[in-house]
């Protein structure tokens, strides 16, 4: 067995992914094909190697880990679940070291140019949402973190595959059952996980920044009709600040990068539980239509 | 030599430099924690624009994470000031927080993971008791064993952490331990030490020049906390070059301070280290003073051997150099302890303790 590499783009990130395993680097062409680096001599940002342990466990239950700059940070895991650890483990590094930009925990997406950010905590349904909107056309930025350049206002894509998680993944199949998913990885930490593959144009578009025009804070309530309500500029600011990874680590340049963009975005409040329902209502919002102005 | 000790020695080496080579230099600096130095070190020679912006978001990310550390340290030593101001109890900052209240040089890029501070020997049980008072609490678990190790052997308490915020505060009476072959003599150091008040009107003392640059010798080559090595290193010679320019005769003087305070051992190994691994530059005069100091030949040709391994790996994190960290770990415990209560200590370590990983899932919020 040799140890073969990979050299993904991915939005403002390069990476390069080195493994022995097989299954795993497949797993990784199916997602990035779009992204694969074609240049002869890159400059990479993060140079990660996912190790098999060795050791006697390895022939009962062979393991993996995640390796950064030659270091280890995290305890092995099942080598079934390589993949995502790999998404896991870059997120983060991303999350730890990025902090030239201010990272918003939230899915983002572009109708052309213009952001829909799409802000929640875990299970709020943001990953569901950002896949459905992708899937309905909108272009995927990321659905994990809304990259923002302080100086600039603007939002930077990161296209990377979306894990769907435990029911969203039967919500998404069934809302398009051409979606292009990866594996079930039954046993993961955060429970069932199996990724969808970002849309080419999406990856083609992967360094063309957009601007925030919609915040919406989404809510999954089962049985709900959609529901978009005007959020005032202060709670929204606020409640986003409040879910970035280095909100306070920027201090003064992410308050007033946030401030910007509260008032150069309409702010919302958004229940939902069917996602026909729920991306017809979005593209609506985006398209200008119905009295969704935002509240003043 | 690796491309970052090259890069400290000569920043203009850059301008030859592609991607292969800061494919090295990244995760290298990385881990060292000076990507944040390097930056401030391309903008002094001018070499801002040969930095890729591939790498210049990095450089810039880390100091951006590094003034809020600052940040956060400068309030954690304005809640000790204000606690231990209340039974009049005199305090020194120390090391990274020391060069931040006296606005030296580091203080434009270094890193900070906790504050080390210093009181007066006969001050440290009631400062102890005053910030518990205060709301700090035992930083981490210890059992009895690790009370007994600080208490008894070491020259400080163990780790404090207030419960609302991050900062882990070290409280030390002593730049050594009490049991070890270095004895200093603190109170040489307290009347030597310079006062500072900041806008808050919190008082506390640094070390004046020599001590500053004698202590962290004393740290570099005691410290059993090795991944920070090059970045100590790096220290050392930003301080050196400060001091040197701004005093006159400071090289001498700080070797006649070595001699006094017994630490020219530790000072050599220091500016050693700063020559070969992080580009400082001393006057022939310097060194030659500095001889007197030097251990064995086969000794010094040891050390050289243990040390490139630290400071200049290859790669971060390779196996072929973790025999060099682990003897030069047993050296920084055998310096500071007798032999028998070594063997003890090494044994209890070896058993009991574990170390932890980050816990998966984690994720900075």
């Amino acid at each position: 067995m040799t140890e073969q590499s990979l050299i993904l783009d991915t939005g403002p990130f390069r990476v390069t992914v080195r493994s022995f395993d097989r299954t795993f680097l497949d797993t990784v062409r199916f997602f990035y094909h779009d992204g694969i680096c074609t240049d002869p001599d890159p400059l990479v940002d993060f140079d990660i190697r996912l190790v098999r342990r060795q050791g006697a466990r390895r022939w009962v239950r062979p393991q993996v880990q995640f390796e950064i700059d030659g270091v280890r940070p995290f305890e092995p895991q099942p080598l079934e679940n390589a993949y995502p650890v790999y998404e896991w483990g870059l997120n983060w590094c991303i999350a730890t070291s990025a902090h030239r930009y201010l990272m918003l925990h939230a899915g983002t997406v572009a109708f052309g140019d213009d952001a829909m950010i799409l802000s929640g905590l875990p299970g709020s349904g943001k990953s569901t949402l950002s896949a459905a909107l992708q899937l309905r056309g909108a272009r995927l930025l990321c659905d994990e973190f809304g990259l923002l350049v302080p100086e600039s206002g603007r939002l930077l894509p990161m296209p990377r595959p979306i894990p769907l998680k435990n029911t969203s993944i039967e919500a998404i199949a069934a809302f398009d059952g051409s979606a292009p998913l990866g594996p079930t990885y039954p046993k993961t930490r955060k429970g069932r996980v199996r990724h969808l593959r970002p849309s080419a144009a999406s990856v083609a578009l992967g360094e063309r920044a957009a601007t925030p025009r919609w915040l919406l804070f989404p809510r999954y309530r089962a049985g709900q009709t959609a529901d978009l309500q005007a959020l005032d500029r202060d709670t929204a600011l606020h409640r986003l600040a409040l879910n970035c990874f280095n909100y306070k680590l920027l201090g003064g340049d992410a308050f007033r990068a946030l401030c910007d963009l509260v008032d150069q975005a309409g702010c919302y409040e958004f229940v939902f539980s069917d996602l026909n329902q729920a991306v017809a209502c979005l593209h609506g919002l985006a398209q200008g239509e119905g009295s969704h102005e935002p509240a003043e | 030599m690796n491309l970052l000790n090259e890069v400290l020695a000569r920043p203009s080496v850059i301008t030859h430099w592609g991607a292969r080579e800061w494919n090295a230099f990244l995760p290298l600096a990385r881990n060292a924690r000076l990507l944040g130095r390097c930056r401030a070190l391309f903008a002094a020679h001018d070499l801002a624009d040969g930095v890729p912006q591939r790498v210049d978001d990095h450089l810039r990310g880390a100091l951006t994470q590094t003034h809020y550390v600052q940040g956060q340290a400068r309030r954690e030593l304005r809640h000790v000031a204000r606690c231990l101001a209340r039974e009049g109890i005199q305090l020194m900052a120390l090391k990274g927080l020391a060069y931040l209240v006296a606005g030296l040089p580091p203080s434009g890029w270094r890193n900070l993971s906790d504050i080390d501070l210093m009181v007066r020997r006969a001050d440290i049980e009631r400062a102890e008791q005053l910030l518990h008072t205060c709301g700090w609490v035992a930083s981490g678990e210890h059992d009895t064993y690790d009370e007994h190790y600080y208490r008894d052997w070491m020259h400080e308490v163990p780790p404090l952490r207030h419960p609302a915020r991050a900062v882990e505060v070290d409280v030390h009476h002593n730049l050594s331990p009490p049991v070890s072959r270095t004895q200093i003599d603190a109170d040489k150091l307290w009347d030597a030490a310079s006062e500072y008040t900041d806008e808050f009107g919190t008082r506390v003392f640094v070390l004046e020049s020599a001590d500053l640059l004698l202590h962290n010798a004393i740290h570099l080559f005691m410290n059993d906390e090795l991944r920070g090595g090059l970045r100590d290193v790096v220290d050392f010679r930003d301080l050196y070059e400060h001091f040197d320019a701004a005093e006159a005769g400071f090289a001498e003087r700080l070797v006649a301070r070595a001699t006094e305070l017994g630490c020219g051992r530790a000072l050599y190994y220091a500016a050693r280290a700063a020559q070969r691994f992080a580009g400082l530059r001393t006057a022939t005069e310097f060194d030659q003073a500095l001889s007197r100091f030097a251990p064995s030949a086969p000794a010094a040709a040891l050390m050289d051997r243990l040390t490139a391994a630290v400071f200049a790996p290859r790669r971060p994190g390779m196996k072929r150099d973790a025999l060099a960290v682990q003897a030069l770990f047993i050296r920084s415990h055998w310096i500071r302890m007798p032999p028998l209560m070594l063997i003890r200590h090494l044994a209890h370590k070896a058993f009991l303790s574990r170390r932890q990983r980050v816990a998966e899932g984690d994720l900075p919020g």
